[in-house]
């Protein structure tokens, strides 16, 4: 009796925790990939697009971030084997100002000199349900007014003239994320491929 | 035929290099500690921050204003003019990249990228002509490194034990042609994380200018600990890959440090006196001989001078003012008379 009645036990058991990892387990087969989203990790500009070419061109000699007139490149300077002593720019805590100078000071092809427009360390994706004005909550455009490439990369709404809206012209220097005086940041540099500007006309 | 021992005459500025290589290490080491402060000082300019800086940052932006004042009037664009370090650098609109870079980059991109091989031309010439120079001369981590043989030396004296272990000094072009492979396979250049130099330059970058020491710092620690617990000057012996690169480019240097064997006493003190554990007693030179003339410094007869010569020289034998010379010239001559006693 004490055998089977363990072996009911150990089958209900069994049986209640597949039920219940199911869903989570149809849900993990059936999500979309998850794409790192480096928001936080963005390459300086004029950075070889694919990130392993970056890895194998960058040398880890420290000049991008030498020459940064805001000091905005930081460097993975403890952390991740690859990555060990390569670039980067937090726009959270300083933001690149697009002087170009450490484009023009790389040795490497890891950051080469192109034309402003042609930069694309990503693309800023606006959440409208916590940016201020798209939650009318006041005015605010510090993401408009502090870009350096005016309205080709971000303008107002049509119909709104307090509400942000992000054009294809962006470069993603993060100047509106650093600006932007929302303590939750609705405003973030994504990758271009996942911003959201054909689909929500953002 | 039976002349007795002649000295000759070497130049008498040789015996001063060391110092002239004392000050070139000081002076690359002073400039690494220094461009990191000049970056920090050039973006408190460039942000045009100074009432909001802390009191001690501000006193650091007046004694950065003071010492770069009479150089410069928009030190935001003019300290430009020198940056980096070691592994690669821009002096003046010249850039200069250390060949473990251009051969590491080379592995780890498997391209070749010319604008930036060209910037290690420089460096690969010299090395071609004065051999591996860098790691007498110009190294940063030399600069610690001599500094912790002293270190080793005051240890001693007080009584405690230092390593002087001898190992096989080929291990370095292993650890090269090994990194250099590991460099292929993970596509990231590796050697420089193990290629002290390198390590200095960024770490002090990253210490002074980014608000704390990296993981470099720890490797280049145990480097030192290595030096004095286990082999005097080890990692460079047995170890550094770029020493391996330049010892190999240096292999048909021009500038070669020469024993004048009718000097030379057989004191050996160049050989104690030497941080790459070469024989110079014997001519054996090779291709691991940075130049670093320690051993024409030490010499107390000046039995050792500069010569161009694309080979190593053989080895010349005893010297002729040495206990060993005379007794070999005695025994020669014993059938002869002898017409003075040397």
């Amino acid at each position: 009796m004490q055998r089977r009645r363990f072996l009911t036990r150990l089958a209900a058991t069994a049986a209640a925790t597949a039920a219940a990892a199911l869903p989570y387990g149809l849900n993990r087969l059936l999500a979309p990939p998850v794409q790192a989203a480096p928001r936080t990790h963005l390459r300086p500009p004029g950075a070889l697009a694919d990130d392993q070419a970056f890895i194998d061109a960058c040398i880890g000699c420290g000049l991008c971030g030498e020459v940064c007139p805001p000091r905005c490149i930081r460097f993975h300077e403890r952390d991740g084997a690859g990555w060990l002593n390569t670039p980067y720019i937090n726009p959270e805590e300083k933001a690149c100002i697009l002087c170009n100078k450490c484009m023009q000071v790389c040795p490497t092809e890891a950051l080469t000199e192109i034309p402003r427009e042609d930069i694309d360390m990503g693309i800023a994706q606006i959440d409208r349900t916590a940016c201020y004005p798209w939650v009318d909550h006041g005015i605010c455009g510090a993401c408009v007014s502090v870009c350096p490439l005016g309205e080709k990369a971000i303008n107002f709404a049509l119909w709104n003239q307090y509400r942000p809206v992000v054009q294809t012209g962006c470069v993603g220097c993060g100047q509106c994320v650093e600006v932007c005086p929302h303590p939750s940041l609705p405003i973030a540099i994504v990758e271009r491929s996942e911003g959201t500007i054909t689909p929500h006309r953002i | 035929m039976m002349t007795a021992a002649v000295p000759k005459k070497t130049f008498f500025l040789w015996r001063h290099l060391n110092k002239l290589r004392w000050l070139s290490l000081t002076l690359v080491f002073a400039t690494l500690l220094l461009l990191p402060a000049l970056h920090l000082y050039q973006t408190y300019v460039a942000a045009h921050a100074y009432d909001l800086l802390a009191p001690d940052e501000q006193r650091f932006y007046d004694v950065m204003e003071t010492l770069t004042s009479p150089f410069t009037n928009d030190p935001a664009e003019d300290l430009d003019a020198v940056k980096g370090t070691t592994w690669s650098a821009n002096l003046f609109g010249l850039k200069l990249s250390d060949p473990l870079a251009a051969v590491g980059q080379v592995a780890a991109g498997r391209n070749l990228y010319t604008p930036f091989l060209l910037t290690a031309l420089i460096p690969v010439l010299f090395t071609l002509v004065l051999g591996r120079f860098f790691c007498g001369w110009i190294c940063p981590a030399t600069f610690l490194y001599e500094l912790n043989t002293n270190l080793a030396v005051w240890l001693r004296r007080l009584g405690l034990k230092t390593g002087n272990r001898r190992f096989d000094r080929r291990i370095k072009y292993g650890v090269l042609g090994i990194g250099l492979l590991l460099s292929i396979i993970s596509g990231s250049v590796l050697v420089a994380g193990v290629y002290p130099p390198a390590i200095i330059g960024r770490e002090a970058y990253y210490a002074i200018a980014q608000g704390g020491l990296g993981v470099g710092s720890v490797f280049f620690v145990g480097t030192l600990l290595f030096d004095l617990m286990v082999a005097r000057r080890g990692f460079c012996r047995y170890v550094c890959p770029g020493g391996a690169l330049y010892s190999l480019l240096g292999r048909f240097r021009l500038v070669r440090i020469r024993r004048v064997v009718e000097n030379c006493n057989d004191c050996a003190k160049c050989n104690a006196v030497c941080e790459f554990a070469l024989d110079p007693l014997h001519d054996d030179f090779g291709q691991e001989c940075n130049n670093c003339t320690a051993c024409i410094a030490v010499c107390p007869t000046d039995a050792m001078t500069f010569t161009l010569q694309l080979s190593d020289i053989p080895a010349q034998g005893p010297g002729h003012l040495g206990h060993q010379y005379r007794k070999q010239r005695a025994g020669d001559a014993d059938d002869q008379p002898r017409q003075e006693v040397a």
